[in-house]
């Protein structure tokens, strides 16, 4: 630290991303350097379909009487139905993290420092943690499909139709555990209990109550059920826990997004940095 | 940043003032942390906000920077009203705020990049040269956690140049620095004042602001108790003059006839005399000599004591001690 060392370099020419905003590359740039985070989200995603698989196939291999091929249609929805629990957790993992880290950092002051808008890095969290949840779940989802229609054999493989349907409602899930996790995370500033909080009422409590016939249609209100409804119909052969029509799905899934969302922004925008 | 662009800016400008406050306060429950706070800070200077710890200073500075509302009262930024206009006001403004912080994950170059985003785009051409001017271009690719406490401040100073600012805020900057630290932040403050910035340096350690600030506030219990240039503070302490002669007792003597003079104390360089509140320093050391030599005395020394800003400042605040 020299005052009198140069006052500034030329600018330079920056390679920036021109269709992606300055800071949800910011909030990108600090997801998905957090190398333990990045691992622990794709190992949870991809590690346990390879392990899955290539129990099939050992156990295919060793007594095809009894084990059938390791692909296929039926082994395809069961790894679904895995995939989107894992897929929940990663996407609470990232939330929680794309939420509090600047609190717990100590940087969340320095931002507001600059005079932007509050509301302007909670709302580049968004894009930046759908981004990685949803990378992350694709990269279990596309282990499946390969694998569930390479190792086929003589069963039947997933469609193509199948495929994207199952892609997308896995980007819808993980989409809406990452909104809800950055969204109590925005408003309690911890990224622990969010987590904590948030994995229990998506893998134990929300459940249960989907499973209590009593609430009746309350259980509408619960997003596992109207991602229910949106997953495909091939996938839950046994029918949907609630049923429920389209436009109480979107709306029960509209309001998932946006209260969280909302009330994390309320609280970035009121507490003191 | 070119040199030619900050000048053009500088000279938009207006007011002679940076920061003004009018009846600035801030509560929390019953304390009040800051009290009616008239601040008016001369563009293009380092000013002082001194005080000792918990006296509010670093209250005042968030609330300036909007990090915490204002209970009531007016604050002005670059001219500019806060925090109505707070994001044109800040956006010409760093600072550092208690201890910098950063993402310990990140490079000292990535931690920079997040907070250029949030600025004007230019801010991210000025990366190379603010870490440059922090000394910081070597070690710009290393994980902040790794980084000294010294290095860290460095890196704060860097990411207040991304605004190329016109106000620079730095709350206890010096904190935890070494002695060749503190003396390589004094420069490069004055570095930045002689640039035509202006630097609002808050402060407990007299010495630091007396070393690097030309006006200086001194706050106590949240409240201004006094401001302007230093010399000026300085000089609207007690006036003394030092005398050393070649009989004390005598000249003792003399000077307890002098109505100017409020108290004479020897001390081992000599007679220390303290002029009268309401008595005017000069025609009184003139009166006073006349009356020493003619009496016969030697005169060895005479010289009026100039009041330190740490004697000016224990002044202040041992007032306010008693009317509290």
């Amino acid at each position: 630290m020299n005052a009198t060392t140069a006052t500034a370099e030329l600018p330079r020419t920056h390679s920036r991303s021109p269709r992606r905003p300055r800071l949800v590359n910011a909030e990108l740039l600090k997801l998905r350097k957090r190398r333990g985070l990045v691992l622990a989200t794709f190992a949870l995603t991809i590690l346990p379909m390879i392990v899955a698989y290539v129990v099939l196939v050992i156990l295919h291999a060793t007594e095809p009487a009894k084990h059938g091929p390791a692909g296929g249609l039926e082994n395809f929805s069961g790894s679904i139905y895995v995939l989107t629990q894992l897929g929940v957790v990663a996407a609470i993992l990232l939330g929680a993290t794309a939420g509090a880290g600047d609190l717990r950092s100590g940087v969340f002051r320095e931002l507001v420092v600059t005079g932007r808008p509050r509301l302007a890095p909670f709302a580049a969290r968004v894009p930046a943690g759908l981004g990685l949840a949803i990378a992350a779940v694709w990269a279990g989802f596309a282990v499946t499909a390969v694998a569930s229609t390479v190792l086929a054999g003589s069963l039947e493989a997933p469609g193509a139709g199948l495929l994207v349907e199952s892609a997308a409602w896995l980007a819808i899930v993980a989409g809406l555990a990452l909104v809800l996790a950055l969204g109590v995370s925005s408003a309690v500033g911890s990224r622990g209990t969010t987590i904590g909080v948030v994995v229990g009422w998506q893998l134990v409590l929300m459940p249960l109550l989907l499973q209590m016939k009593t609430l009746g249609s309350l259980r509408e209100l619960l997003p596992v059920a109207a991602t229910e409804r949106l997953g495909p119909s091939s996938l839950f052969d046994g029918g949907v826990a609630v049923p429920m029509s389209l436009s109480v799905t979107i709306a029960v899934i509209a309001a998932w997004t946006i209260v969280p969302l909302a009330v994390g922004a309320w609280r970035t925008s009121a507490r003191d940095a | 940043m070119s040199i030619d662009r900050q000048a053009n800016r500088r000279k938009e400008g207006s007011g002679a003032f940076i920061v003004e406050t009018s009846r600035l306060r801030k509560r929390f429950g019953d304390r009040v942390a800051v009290d009616d706070v008239d601040l008016r800070v001369p563009r293009g200077s380092a000013f002082g906000y001194l005080g000792p710890n918990g006296a509010g200073k670093t209250t005042l500075i968030r609330m300036l920077l909007g990090l915490t509302g204002a209970t009531s009262g007016t604050m002005h930024l670059l001219g500019r009203p806060v925090p109505a206009e707070r994001t044109a006001a800040l956006a010409r403004v760093g600072a550092i705020v208690e201890e910098p912080r950063f993402h310990g994950h990140l490079t000292g170059r990535e931690n920079l990049t997040v907070i250029a985003a949030a600025r004007e785009p230019e801010a991210h051409d000025r990366i190379d040269g603010a870490l440059a001017r922090a000394g910081l271009s070597r070690r710009a690719d290393e994980r902040v956690k790794r980084y000294s406490l010294g290095m860290r401040q460095r890196l704060g100073v860097a990411r207040s140049l991304l605004a190329d600012p016109e106000l620079l805020i730095l709350d206890e900057p010096t904190n935890g620095l070494d002695p060749a630290g503190m003396h390589e932040f004094r420069d490069m403050i004055r570095g930045f004042v002689a640039e035509g910035r202006t630097v609002l340096l808050s402060s407990h350690l007299l010495d630091e602001v007396e070393k690097i600030c030309d006006a200086v506030a001194i706050v106590d219990r949240g409240r201004v108790a006094m401001q302007g240039s230093i010399a000026d503070l300085a000089r609207g302490g007690e006036q003394t003059i030092l005398i050393a002669t070649s009989d004390e007792e005598r000249a003792l003597a003399l000077l307890a006839e002098n109505r100017a003079v409020a108290s004479a104390v020897a001390e081992p360089e000599g007679l220390r005399v303290r002029l009268g509140p309401d008595v005017e320093a000069e025609p009184a050391a003139d009166d006073i000599g006349r009356r020493l030599v003619p009496a016969g005395l030697a005169i060895r020394r005479f010289e009026p004591a100039r009041a330190s800003l740490e004697q000016r400042f224990l002044e202040i605040t041992s007032r306010l001690e008693e009317a509290a």
